[in-house]
């Protein structure tokens, strides 16, 4: 395994202070300067996407159809979208019509924040860089990244090729391990886009309050799947199957755990051997299409929760550490208070958990963190509205996981305990910026409306005149109260 | 006046309240959520009276202020989500893209639960309900917490709020650090606070061990630039009436004034004439001038005017006992007088030698709230604009955008983060909750090749369905950056010289 070299903590005060200084340069005020440079990503990656195919092959055993799949094409597509509405994004707006300002000419305009801090997690380490950093390049920002440190042959060649690709003062990598972060957080930054866990999130939150910097929290969840027992189990399987191996389950979109009527889980579990069958005919281990855990230490983490489970291993359950192999593992039989419930897993280990009912699915669910996502799996909208309607959660997925974070025009964000703030599209843009509002008011405004305002006062029918007509005052009810006798002034 | 303190036992109740309230699905009603939006309003209407007697009671603040900032800005607010819920809670489409639109993919506002909005003693009534209306569009549950220094306006919100709005939702936590502690080590789903840094930095530690998301609206600092050809009657009006509404205590108001040392005379003799126009037999017999909040910020205040090395050019009394302090202009004031924080109706001017030194003044201190332009020149203008930054700036007024339907209060870098009013408001407090809706037939149409065994041509057909890229920027256009070339041309050069060093030794 290759070595990462740490930027030296020294180092790490230069860097945030030439990227305030090449923020301040005003360089990324051009429109066409920030296409250029999100255009620039994209080559980045697409010049070199075998040296990264082949680094994650290092660093996570990562097959090539996984990497062009979860890792690149998200980042083609946020530097498409980016390319392509920037203008629009930044473009000066007009507030809607109003009687009273419309003489001021009220506008907004999205402004960059400044210079911003991107930690990003090791299980997507190109997808979790490159599309935060395009939305942050089409806010106008200056960057520094901080790519994972277990992923060192993937964070090198991010080392090495940012700077050939991009402006060298705007945006910078700074690689490393505790230490190097915590140099980073002691730092002042204009935002801090974080990805990872809740443990970790919260020192990072901690940090930034000394310094009244605004954060994004993307963080996990134990995403939960509810089964209709009416819906298709084999299309179900197999799309679940397929959430959960994915770069061998180390994906915060992933199916953790998933809720069958009691009656119906020998079926799932028939249909999930097959499908099991279908994806690795020579067995797992000797899969070309099935990753590795990214660290020894990742790896003892799941041997040990698969160890301990009290449910019944149905599929799987064999791991060597020191290959960094979990093999693709399912659990039937899985109680709510099993070790599997501790933790997200956050490796390709999948629960069955057998319920008497929809709702005790549903009580179970909100029993926990809000999790990034809820998936069913059933053609009846009303048993798609019920999960959906009384469950939290960034995002309900009817018969389908994972996938939608690739979708443009849908934010990725959290509720709850999977964070808050968002990465894609517009909604990440505005994380990046802030709305600098301005008027421009008149001097002969005095004259016609607003001159009543200055002392000394005199009680004047002009101030009742700006107010809005109220919304009707509800009818008689519980929470209505009755008018008081006695009206204040400003009535007209 | 004393003001009864919520039980430090009662506020864990009131949070399991409110969570099991929103958590029974009733604010999922738009038509439930239009009501108590509407009786917000008409808590206020049917109570003007009243609030603008403990506004007076509380900060001496004139009738007028509290109609023109507090009522008629709720109003306003009432009316915007009123009139817009529907549109802000719709269901969303993204725009079409052929390779996902059959999954239906959809984007849905929905409340993040519930929340605590903690407001500071200067405008109360506008700094709790604003943010409480865009709480309810959002579908959450709320805790008020109203500033312990001004007792008869929070004694009156917390016995109106239960009278008009529903008991189980929206509660009121009255008390000062004790409560708002106790407050703050509960789990809540945002925190909207404003004040102070100080107090900001202690609200965003507390929120951080609960993952909470935040708004904090913070303090001002902010200057005026004041160009010389001006009406400068016009501008020193504004000024000064931004400077002296609620005796100086708006977090919007201007604090400093940037102008040329030569037209400085000019400009304390225009603000001079209006103190006279505006207080005719002067301020403190004034019904239409205010008082600090209390003695202690009085006696703050007071201090900060007698350590000024500016020239008093008129005001400066401070009466502690009355909570009087005049409005006060000081010219000749820099960089690093004790004046430039303040809080108070006492104006700064900073003389300066012209546009360029007022623009580097203003960005070597903290990024203000707002910065306001006295100038009809639109270079100068302009110039302004590109050349710093605030939240808000202003050509020829200061403070009224706080009122103006469709443009978010909010700040950057030490004023803070996040926005309150109208559609800004409302996004702080929900979350885009996404969704789509996989027909079966779409794996053997579209999306087969994902699943393992992972063949070449899945592969191919991966590709074939990647985002085409941009144009590729041509060299002028990127910044495959001079640093880069001219290390690469560094390195020829060195190389080619080596070589001919080694050449001439051979030969």
């Amino acid at each position: 395994m290759s070595m990462l070299v740490p930027t030296p903590i020294d180092e790490i005060s230069n860097i945030h202070r030439r990227a305030r200084e090449a923020f301040f340069s005003g360089k990324t005020k051009s429109i066409a300067f920030r296409k250029a440079q999100i255009a620039q990503v994209g080559y980045l990656l697409k010049d070199n996407e075998h040296r990264f195919i082949e680094a994650l092959k290092q660093d996570l055993r990562r097959p090539e159809s996984e990497t062009i799949l979860c890792d690149l094409a998200g980042a083609y597509i946020e530097v498409r979208s980016a390319y392509d509405n920037v203008e629009q994004w930044t473009k000066i707006q007009k507030a809607d019509f109003n009687l009273n300002f419309f003489a001021m000419s009220p506008k907004l305009k999205a402004e960059p924040k400044g210079v911003v801090l991107l930690i990003a997690p090791f299980n997507l380490p190109t997808f979790l860089v490159f599309s935060p950093l395009v939305s942050m390049i089409a806010g106008g920002n200056a960057a520094v990244i901080k790519p994972p440190d277990q992923t060192p042959a993937c964070s090198a060649l991010i080392a090495e090729l940012v700077p050939q690709y991009l402006d060298n003062d705007l945006y910078h990598v700074v690689n490393g391990g505790v230490p190097e972060t915590k140099k980073l957080l002691d730092l002042r930054w204009d935002h801090i886009f974080y990805i990872g866990n809740g443990r970790t999130g919260r020192i990072i939150a901690e940090a930034a309050a000394k310094h009244l910097t605004p954060t994004t929290m993307e963080l996990g969840g134990k995403n939960p799947v509810v089964l209709d027992p009416k819906c298709d189990f084999n299309v179900a399987a197999r799309r679940i199957l397929w959430g959960r191996f994915l770069n061998c389950g180390q994906i915060c979109m992933a199916p953790e755990y998933v809720l069958v009527q009691k009656e119906h889980q020998d079926r799932l579990v028939d249909a999930m051997k097959e499908v099991y069958a279908s994806f690795y005919p020579e067995g797992p281990e000797n899969s070309d299409s099935l990753a590795r855990i990214v660290n020894e230490a990742h790896a003892a983490r799941i041997k040990q929760i698969i160890d301990e489970t009290k449910g019944t291993i149905v599929l799987g359950g064999d791991a060597d550490v020191s290959k960094r192999y979990i093999a693709p593992t399912v659990v039937r039989d899985v109680a709510f208070d099993d070790p599997l419930f501790q933790d997200e897993v956050f490796g390709p280990v999948l629960a069955v958990v057998p319920v008497n009912s929809i709702e005790e699915a549903i009580d179970f669910i909100n029993s926990g963190e809000s999790p990034l996502a809820v998936y069913v799996f059933s053609t009846d909208k009303s048993f798609q509205s019920k999960v959906f309607d009384n469950t939290r959660s960034g995002a309900a997925n009817a018969n389908e996981v994972v996938i939608t974070t690739a979708i443009p025009g849908l934010p990725m964000g959290g509720v709850g305990g999977s964070g808050y703030g968002y990465y894609t599209g517009k909604q990440a843009f505005e994380e990046f910026t802030h709305w600098r509002i301005s008027i421009d008011n008149p001097s002969w405004a005095d004259k016609i409306g607003f001159g009543f305002r200055f002392p000394p006062y005199k009680p004047s029918k002009m101030l009742a005149m700006l107010y809005p007509s109220l919304p009707p005052r509800p009818a008689q009810g519980k929470n209505s109260k009755r008018a008081s006798t006695k009206s204040g002034a400003g009535k007209l | 006046m004393s003001l009864t303190y919520t039980p430090l036992d009662e506020i864990p109740n009131i949070h399991a309240t409110a969570r099991r309230a929103f958590l029974s699905g009733k604010t999922k009603s738009i038509v439930f959520r239009k009501r108590q939006i509407a009786q917000v309003a008409w808590m206020v209407k049917d109570n003007e009276q009243r609030f603008m007697e403990a506004m007076k009671a509380d900060l001496g603040r004139p009738y007028q202020e509290t109609e023109f900032f507090d009522f008629g800005i709720v109003y306003g607010e009432s009316r915007m989500a009123y009139d817009n819920i529907e549109k802000w809670t719709k269901e969303q489409a993204p725009d079409f893209n052929p390779n996902w639109f059959l999954m239906k993919p959809r984007l849905k506002p929905e409340p993040k639960g519930v929340v605590l909005v903690i407001a500071p003693f200067n405008y109360p009534l506008f700094l709790l309900l604003v943010p409480l209306i865009s709480a309810i569009a959002g579908g959450n549950a709320a805790v008020l917490k109203p500033p312990e220094n001004t007792p008869v306006f929070s004694a009156l919100l917390a016995e109106l709020l239960p009278e008009y709005l529903d008991k189980e939702l929206f509660h009121v936590v009255n008390g000062a650090v004790a409560e708002t502690t106790k407050l703050l080590e509960l789990p809540w789903d945002h925190i909207m606070y404003t004040g102070n840094g100080r107090v900001g930095r202690i609200v965003a530690e507390a929120a951080a061990k609960h993952l909470t998301p935040l708004t904090l609206e913070l303090g001002g600092k902010n200057p005026v630039i004041v160009d010389p050809k001006v009406d400068l009657e016009m501008a020193a009006r504004r000024i000064f009436w931004g400077r002296t509404s609620n005796a100086g205590q708006i977090c919007l108001a201007p604090e400093y004034v940037l102008v040329p040392e030569e037209s400085q005379a000019a400009l304390v003799s225009a603000f001079r004439n209006f103190y006279h126009s505006f207080f005719p037999e002067g301020a403190k017999k004034s019904d239409s001038f205010g008082r600090i909040v209390t003695e202690a910020h009085a006696a703050r205040i007071k201090n900060l005017i007698e350590q000024t090395r500016g020239t008093i050019e008129f005001g400066g009394d401070v009466d502690i006992a009355e909570k009087y302090v005049s409005p006060t202009v000081v010219s000749n004031v820099r960089a690093d007088d004790p004046l430039m924080e303040i809080f108070g109706p006492v104006l700064a001017i900073v003389p300066v030698k012209d546009i360029d030194e007022a623009i580097a003044f203003i960005n070597s201190r903290d990024v203000p709230l707002a910065i306001y332009v006295f100038s009809f020149d639109k270079a100068l203008q302009k110039k302004v604009v590109d050349n710093t930054q605030s939240g808000a700036i202003m050509m020829n007024e200061t403070l009224v955008t706080a009122g103006a339907p469709g443009l978010p209060v909010g700040g950057k870098g030490p004023g803070g983060y996040g926005y309150y009013t109208s559609k800004y408001g409302f996004d702080q407090f929900v979350h885009m909750r996404v969704s789509v809706n996989n027909p079966a037939w779409v794996d053997k149409l579209a999306l087969w090749f994902r699943f393992p065994p992972y063949t070449v041509a899945g592969g191919k057909k991966i590709r074939s369905l990647e985002t085409p890229l941009p144009p590729r920027p041509t060299d002028s256009e990127s910044s495959i950056s001079n640093t880069w070339v001219v290390l690469l041309a560094t390195a020829v050069a060195a190389a080619s010289s080596v070589a001919v060093l080694r050449a001439m030794e051979r030969v």
